[in-house]
């Protein structure tokens, strides 16, 4: 076997042997720490073997028959291996690897045999969002997109004693589902009608132009319900923000690097697909950006780290969709592989912070900067990244995604985006100057965070860098050449934001209550988040406990009646029979006597 | 001459009067006697027949059941006589043990 | 009128007197006399159609055997229990009806029942040919029957037993 093949087969068997490892032998896993070591030391394994999948630059495609059926197999399971799942791979196992690392001191208090049930978790995690990397069809990709739900389901829910963790994690599996039901049934329609899940043979179907299937703009629509379910498009955000109820580092990982991008992937995955029906494409980017700036606006007004943090991701994702519908899908996933790394470290940051002060608020925190530097230059070398100042690397890709939208003549969702850019900078620094710069309160002591914490944020802040000089220096291969005046416009944008949250919150020289005054609906509509989880909660109260309340109505008065009242009858009739059995002989010889006069009578009519 | 439905009239009626006796008597003794009335009633049948169509059989069935009954009535009396030992009493009606 | 005619009118009135007064009578121990009379009289009846064989097993088994032990059985009780044991009856009413019905329904039978033919003459010795019946085509019922009293007697003997 080639190392193209059995290097990324590596790549995905060492998170998946560390996970069957930590979930059938439970001494290992109930020791947490060392549990938590088992599966560190098989993501850095798969790591080091991305990473040489990387640079070695590998292309291979390998399927195995998974479903035999007369005439060749219904479907596969394989490795395609690509740039594309290459850069992911790298991006998903590095992450991780600085996720668990950092896990270790951040979830150091939790009992053990919790650990170690959080490291089987990620190892699952790291697992399937490899698998669904290196999915070379629809199904095997479907396969693994549950699985990642399913580990999003379980992290979020990690600590379910809480109430509000276990109904999050709820709220996420559910609403993704929604999106994962239109997703299943496109990749349905499209066999269907093309007899094949695999992408190599759909591309070439697409390029000798085989598939002009009827409906196929409605099942790329299908197909893309999926991308907005996983990646917490509007209207199915809902979910991110409440994920934020697990562990920081989950959050880090699975609600802003890897998992939520698995929609903008999928997108970019099948672009050739996609690139079909030019009118789901517009869809997407007005959907996208449209979720951009509505998530930024609720960046604005929340008050809880994460959750600014959360609606960035939606606002990021947001991004790169819209370059995915825009046609720029590369410059969508540049923007993928930088804000994973970015926003891991904000995240990241950020729970160093949570750690040192026990709290989501920002208005509990401040001066945070004077006590815990390190985390403070790290955390602001992220939002900066966020912001798009050059030359870190969210500044490339974002304006690359401004560059693309902008050249697919998308004027609305341009305009969306670039007034997102501006709040962008603006909420980012609203936090950085309340949380980091503002007054210290005197009540709290915040401390630095272990070098086990700080190990992955200096590893993250040092790549967000480097990938940015390397992206300033030399740019990407296949780079899209952008209208030279972009550039100035979103640094500009972003300063204007900076000044905005500075004179608001630094100086203090603009009341923040009279902006809020002056946008007065907006604010109300924001942090009421426009008041589409009320929506979703009233119909799931209408709808779901309706119906439900309708089912157990059916069920105890109609299916119960029905049966009370045959009970009532069996046992009423077999009371008014009891009494024929008086126990008295003679009794019982009137009955003789009748039957001997029907026989008679009986005799009598048919002779 | 009397003829065959005289006899079966006067079998019909004895054993009427048979099960009336079988279904009104309170005693258990008098039940048993409205029994052997009933059976009486059969041989008169029996035996009338037989005459009428000059078969013997009828004639050897008499006979079996005026043994048969001999032997019920023993046995029926000696239950008669158990019962009475544990019930203290032989009146049907308050043997309901068996009641639904 | 001959003096069969005569004889079966009086017979069968002596016959139905005896029986009505066997489920009527209120004492237990006449309604047992009225049985026996009863008997005898269908003896008589057995008499009337020529079976003198019929009329002596009726006298000596039923009317003798049967009352004799019904006389024992109601002597033993009633001197267990200390009084005399006066006959009631339940339902009589109902009783009547139930039994008038079935009388009804089987004379209704007998009426659409072919049953014209006259009386043969009797020929030969009947009780030969019954005796010969029983030990030829009847010999297995006749030995089963045998089987059939042992185990009545011993049946008998089993509840009658007084226990100690």
């Amino acid at each position: 076997m080639a190392p193209s093949v059995w290097l990324p087969l590596l790549v995905l068997g060492l998170p998946f042997v560390a996970f069957v490892l930590l979930a059938v032998v439970a001494p290992l896993r109930r020791v947490g720490p060392r549990a938590g070591l088992v599966s560190i030391g098989a993501i850095a394994l798969a790591f080091g073997a991305a990473l040489t999948v990387w640079t070695e630059g590998f292309v291979s495609e390998t399927t195995w028959a998974w479903i035999p059926a007369d005439g060749g197999p219904i479907a596969t399971v394989g490795l395609l291996v690509d740039p594309l799942s290459n850069a992911m791979l790298v991006l998903v196992t590095l992450v991780s690897l600085l996720v668990q690392i950092y896990s270790l001191a951040y979830l150091g208090d939790e009992r053990p045999a919790s650990l170690g049930r959080y490291y089987t978790y990620q190892s699952l995690f790291a697992f399937s969002m490899l698998g669904l990397v290196l999915a070379p069809g629809f199904l095997q990709m479907f396969v693994f997109w549950e699985l990642v739900g399913l580990c999003s389901y379980l992290l979020i829910g990690y600590w379910y004693e809480r109430p509000a963790a276990a109904r999050a994690a709820v709220k996420a599996f559910w609403i993704t589902k929604l999106g994962d039901v239109g997703f299943i049934i496109g990749i349905v329609l499209l066999w269907s009608a093309t007899g094949t899940f695999e992408f190599t043979d759909l591309f070439e179907k697409a390029q000798e132009h085989a598939l002009a299937i009827p409906g196929l703009p409605t099942i790329m629509f299908l197909i893309y319900l999926g991308a907005v379910g996983k990646s917490a498009q509007f209207p199915l955000h809902v979910w991110l923000p409440d994920a934020m109820e697990g562990p920081t580092p989950v959050s880090a990982l699975i609600h802003a690097a890897t998992m939520v991008t698995a929609g903008v992937f999928m997108v970019t995955r099948t672009e050739p697909l996609f690139a079909l029906v030019p009118e789901v494409l517009t869809l997407i980017a007005w959907v996208g950006a449209f979720t951009a700036l509505l998530a930024a606006t609720m960046a604005c007004v929340e008050a809880d780290i994460k959750r600014v943090l959360a609606y960035s991701t939606i606002s990021q994702l947001g991004y790169m969709m819209a370059a995915a519908g825009a046609g720029a899908a590369f410059a969508g996933f540049l923007h993928l592989l930088t804000h994973g790394l970015f926003k891991a470290l904000l995240f990241l940051a950020a729970g160093a912070v949570i750690h040192a002060v026990g709290t989501n608020d920002i208005f509990r925190m401040g001066g945070l900067f004077r006590a815990m530097p390190q985390t403070g230059i790290v955390f602001v070398v992220g939002t900066l990244a966020l912001a798009g100042v050059p030359p870190l690397a969210g500044f490339y890709s974002k304006e690359a995604v401004l560059g693309g939208v902008w050249e697919a003549h998308l004027t609305g969702p341009f305009l969306m985006l670039a007034l997102t850019v501006l709040l962008t900078a603006f909420y980012m620094f609203r936090v950085v100057f309340i949380a980091f710069f503002g007054r210290a309160h005197a009540a709290a002591h915040p401390h630095e965070a272990p070098w086990l914490m700080r190990g992955p944020l200096w590893v993250l802040a040092a790549l967000t860098v480097l990938v940015g000089v390397r992206l300033a220096l030399g740019g990407a291969e296949g780079h899209e050449e952008t209208p030279a005046w972009l550039a100035p416009l979103s640094v500009g944008l972003a300063l204007v934001g900076f000044a905005l949250a500075w004179a608001m919150y630094q100086r203090r020289a603009i009341d923040p209550a009279r902006i809020a005054a002056a946008l007065a609906p907006i604010d109300y509509l924001a942090r009421r988040r426009y008041g589409l989880d009320a929506l979703y909660a009233g119909l799931y109260r209408g709808f779901i406990l309706g119906f439900s309340r309708l089912v157990g109505w059916i069920d105890r008065y109609l299916v119960d009646g029905v049966l009370n009242v045959l009970t009532a009858l069996t046992l009423r009739g077999g009371d008014a029979l009891r009494r024929i059995q008086s126990g008295r002989a003679q009794d019982y010889v009137y009955g003789v006597a009748f039957g001997l006069l029907l026989l008679i009578v009986g005799a009598q009519l048919w002779r | 001459m009397i003829g065959l439905p005289a006899y079966l009239v006067l079998g019909a009626l004895v054993f009427s009067i048979g099960l009336f006796g079988v279904l009104t008597r309170r005693n258990a003794v008098g039940i048993l006697l409205g029994i052997e009335l009933m059976l009486n009633a059969v041989n008169i049948n029996l035996v009338a027949f037989a005459r009428f169509n000059g078969d013997v059989a009828g004639l050897v069935f008499t006979l079996f059941t005026i043994s048969i009954t001999v032997a019920e009535v023993a046995v029926g009396l000696a239950i008669v006589i158990a019962i009475f030992r544990v019930r203290r009493t032989v009146e049907a009606d308050r043997l309901d043990l068996l009641r639904g | 009128m001959t003096l069969e005619t005569v004889g079966f009118w009086v017979v069968a009135t002596v016959l139905l007197a005896s029986s009505l007064a066997v489920v009527l009578t209120p004492n237990l121990f006449h309604a047992v006399l009225y049985l026996a009379a009863a008997l005898v009289a269908t003896g008589v009846v057995f008499l009337l159609l020529e079976q003198p064989f019929l009329f002596a097993v009726q006298l000596l088994l039923y009317a003798g055997g049967v009352v004799t032990i019904v006389v024992f059985a109601i002597m033993l009780t009633e001197r267990l229990v200390g009084e005399r044991i006066a006959q009631t009856s339940r339902h009589v009413v109902n009783g009547a009806i139930v039994a008038a019905a079935v009388f009804v329904g089987i004379v209704g039978f007998l009426i659409g029942a072919p049953l014209g033919a006259p009386r043969p003459a009797e020929t030969g010795d009947t009780t030969a040919a019954i005796g010969r019946a029983l030990v030829g085509p009847f010999a297995v019922t006749l030995e089963l029957l045998g089987v059939l009293l042992v185990v009545a007697l011993l049946g008998a003997l089993h509840f009658a037993r007084s226990e100690e």
